[in-house]
């Protein structure tokens, strides 16, 4: 993981920061982190109050502050890029977060846990949000996890050059001493257990399940051939070894154009792979992941195999992969409206020979996934449906946020969410705390 | 005009230096090896550091420096605790002679600071002895703790004169008195030097200060083992102190005497600055703490081109020159007026502008907040012109003089209401 600013990096670059009235930055957070405020307060030397700034909205502020797309987010309208280039608010943000661990300040008093008891199934961006915004504001969280630790994708789903566990650690500490109470390895299964959680003790639950299912391109999946989500959580599970020894000196093939691909690939050459391929049906600029993105990729020596359609898997005798079939394209005619099409060129079959094939190319939720909440509404790709809000679902006490509700998106869009949810269950929960005591009157 | 019609030399009480750049009394000045390097960098002169008759054993505190920083930016200030020289004279001397030998052509100044007449006279002659082409007397060392030493001279005017004749006597070198800003007026122990017989002034020595606390243990900076204490600052963030200081002197007529500057000095603007107030020469020390003797260098090329820009020839033409138009404040025409203008064609649209104006300046300007730009209210602009300053693109804001006819708008009066219940009368002067 890059080692992040030092105190005087971070300190000149924020002496850049113009200190905009109308902060345009702190418009372009999904979380509303206030990046004009905190460089601000830095900048006045007030640096205790920045690290505050941050935490006291955004409990994972120094994981976003490394894995946020900020070039689109707050760093988009920054008026320093009219001088020279934007302020790296994300790189401030991480400094900031991770200078207040080493100067030992607690942001956060420990909170009496006198309220309900409030559980909250999944413990990624948005579990881990909620429940810290639920244990500041005194309620008894629990957070089911079904893996044995938690983090969700930010254990699971990112790799580690990017994201370490060692930082996710102290990330999650600020957490438990909110006194959120974790249940890893407990993994909430049976028909309808995530709703009769209510009928355990729990008044509210949130369900923040994430999208845990790899999409799909072929019906066959030869030996070698892994889909991202298992590939990118091999690192943090006893798979690691076997899949790193896989990999050394191996051709791999990561198919796909996005974000998830881009890790896929960089783990594949963490791992030694003699070569990466990106393999993608459309153009470079179609590709979904950000810019710095693929640039990373190809500085770290990806082959960008653009513009190639997989056609089926090649396998070897013993029913191994052992390449792929591609077929070239060119784009559709370009339109006034609409994304370019790839269209297939006739007669340009070719095998691209690999050892190894990740795909990257989405995830989904769980085949059975709405059994865990029948009363709660569903959409036909099986995401909850629920306002966000609010993040309100179909059935009462019932909340639902992160991907499970968006789609794939950002760690950014889930942290939110998680504040979104925890605002409103404290209000169904303050309501419902008054209405009991009319009753009682 | 070309650059070689360029003369950067001058004379200055009738010594002849290549440029009008050299290196002040200080660390930077203290031994030959150092001062050598310099020369060989451009620099015209030294006043070589302050020497000891070895009467008193001179130990420098340590550490004996802090800088005073703002922001990101470093050493925009210095303060130092240092004395002055801690060689030998032995060793000292023989330096002179090295680099009298060695840099014929470079001036050699010796600084002097005595605890008693005899002493004076006793370091005067020695130096010139031994190779010194001018003197300069240290009657400004701000952290000189011996009563009768350094600053504590020149607030005592009487002994400026006495020493300075004392040295005047028994030398035919020219002498500099050099002087303390730690004073409300100079232009007052600078007569009392010419009246001992000075040949020139140099000014200013350090400002005293304070440059900053150590919060953890309430020591002030430079910590000396537990221990601050009020010293010489320096560098760029006293530049408008020196400037003060070397115009009042350049404008004072009983004065009249060759006038060397010292303060804040980086670049070729402000040595320029202190030459167009009156200085012949300039001195520097701070400038080359924080980039070192290359500095010269641009000194050199900057002024050279500068002067081919305006078409002239010599830098002797260029002493005093901004003086005519340095006067008291109730000398200037308050009848015309002007305002800000904006032209935001390089706006970046920050609105540092807008928050200064209305917290601290007129209230005059509005935010369009769709299109993140300023909107000025010509009739309320007080014509501060804090926004121009605070503007990180230069050119968007400039100054525009009014017609006699535009007419200020009186700042906002929150509640007429009210006026009925004021308790006050008009003053009357009795």
């Amino acid at each position: 993981m890059d080692k992040g600013y030092d105190f005087n990096q971070a300190w000149t670059e924020a002496n850049r920061c113009l200190l905009c009235h109308d902060a345009p930055c702190s418009k372009g957070c999904p979380a509303g982190t206030n990046p004009g405020r905190f460089i601000k307060k830095f900048k006045m030397q007030n640096i205790k109050g920045a690290i505050r700034t941050i935490k006291e909205n955004n409990i994972l502020g120094g994981a976003c502050g490394i894995l946020c797309p900020t070039a689109r987010l707050c760093e988009k309208e920054c008026a320093s890029s009219n001088l020279d280039r934007p302020i790296e608010i994300g790189r401030i943000q991480e400094f900031l977060v991770r200078h207040g661990r080493e100067i030992g300040f607690k942001v956060f008093e420990k909170p009496d846990s006198t309220l309900e008891k409030v559980a909250v199934i999944g413990s990624g961006p948005a579990g881990l949000s909620c429940g810290a915004e639920l244990g500041k504001k005194g309620y008894n969280v629990t957070i089911f996890e079904k893996m044995d630790e938690p983090g969700g994708v930010l254990r699971y789903g990112v790799p580690s050059y990017r994201f370490s566990k060692e930082y996710l650690k102290t990330e999650l500490e600020d957490i438990i001493e909110l006194g959120v109470k974790f249940e890893c390895g407990h993994a909430i299964k049976e028909v309808g257990e995530a709703e009769n959680l209510l009928n355990k003790g729990f008044k509210a639950v949130f369900i923040a399940t994430g999208l845990w299912d790899a999409t799909r391109i072929f019906e066959e999946k030869p030996e070698g051939v892994y889909d991202s989500v298992a590939f990118l959580s091999s690192p943090r599970t006893d798979r690691k070894d076997i899949l790193k020894n896989q990999v050394k000196d191996k051709k791999v093939a990561v198919i796909g154009g996005g974000s998830v691909a881009m890790d896929c690939a960089g783990l594949a050459r963490s791992f030694g792979a003699s070569d990466v391929y990106l393999v993608y049906r459309r153009s470079f600029c179609q590709m979904p992941a950000d810019e710095d993105e693929k640039m990373e990729s190809l500085e770290n020596e990806i082959h960008f195999l653009i513009l190639n359609q997989p056609k089926a898997y090649v396998t070897n005798d013993k029913g191994a992969v052992s390449g792929i079939e591609l077929v070239r394209t060119q784009l559709s005619p370009a339109k006034s409206s609409g994304r370019r099409s790839p269209i297939e060129i006739k007669d340009s079959q070719w095998v691209l020979d690999v050892d190894l094939v990740v795909e990257a190319i989405g995830n989904k939720a769980f085949e059975n996934s709405d059994n865990l909440y029948p009363g709660v509404d569903i959409d036909d790709k099986k995401l909850i449906k629920a306002d966000l809000d609010n993040c309100r679902t179909s059935k009462q006490a019932i909340f639902a946020g992160g991907d499970i509700v968006r789609g794939p998106s950002l760690v950014v869009n889930a942290v939110q969410d998680g504040k979104t949810a925890a605002s409103a269950i404290d209000s169904y929960l303050v309501q419902r705390r008054a209405k009991l005591t009319n009753k009682e009157g | 005009m070309n650059k070689k019609d360029i003369d950067l030399s001058i004379d200055f009480c009738g010594i002849k230096f290549k440029n009008p750049f050299l290196l002040s009394s200080s660390p930077v000045s203290n031994s030959a090896e150092m001062v050598a390097r310099s020369f060989e960098a451009g620099w015209s002169g030294v006043v070589f550091k302050t020497l000891n008759s070895d009467t008193t054993p001179i130990i420098h505190p340590s550490p004996r420096m802090n800088e005073y920083a703002y922001g990101s930016k470093r050493l925009v200030g210095l303060q130092n605790v240092e004395m002055i020289s801690d060689r030998t004279l032995k060793d000292n001397l023989t330096d002179f002679l090295y680099l009298k030998k060695k840099y014929p052509d470079n001036v050699l100044i010796s600084s002097i600071m005595g605890f008693s007449n005899d002493e004076w006279a006793y370091l005067a002659k020695v130096s010139e002895d031994n190779g010194a082409d001018m003197l300069e007397l240290n009657f400004s060392c701000p952290h000189m703790a011996v009563e009768g030493a350094g600053h504590h001279v020149g607030q005592a005017f009487d002994l400026i004169e006495k020493f300075t004749s004392t040295v005047k006597q028994c030398v035919s070198i020219p002498v500099i008195a050099k002087m303390t800003p730690n004073i409300t007026d100079m232009t007052e122990p600078a007569i009392y030097a010419k009246q001992g017989g000075a040949d020139a002034i140099s000014a200013i020595n350090t400002v005293s200060g304070i440059s900053q606390i150590d919060l953890d243990g309430f020591i002030p900076k430079p910590n000396i083992f537990g221990l601050g204490s009020v010293s010489g600052t320096s560098g760029p963030a006293i530049k408008p102190i020196g400037l003060r200081f070397i115009s009042d002197m350049g404008k004072c007529e009983e004065l009249s005497l060759p006038l060397s500057g010292i303060g804040g000095i980086e670049t070729w603007i402000d040595a320029l600055e202190y030459i167009l107030l009156g200085s012949s020469t300039i001195q520097v020390t701070t400038g080359i703490i924080h980039y070192g003797y290359g500095i010269v260098e641009d000194m050199i090329e900057g002024l050279t081109d500068f002067m081919v820009e305006k078409n002239i020839s010599r830098v002797q033409d260029l002493v005093g020159k901004a003086l005519p138009n340095l006067k008291t404040t109730d000398k200037f025409d308050l009848k015309r007026q002007g305002r800000a203008q904006y032209d935001l064609t390089k706006c970046v649209g920050c609105g540092q502008c807008y928050t200064v104006c209305r917290d601290a300046g007129g209230f005059a300007l509005d935010w369009d907040e769709q299109k993140r730009r300023p909107v000025l209210i010509e009739d309320k602009c007080l014509s501060c012109m804090i926004c121009s300053f605070v503007c990180p693109v230069p050119d968007i804001i400039s100054y525009k003089e009014m017609p006699e006819t535009w007419k200020r708008k009186d700042a906002c009066v929150m509640d007429r209401s009210l006026e009925t219940q004021i308790k006050y009368q008009p003053f009357k002067s009795s």
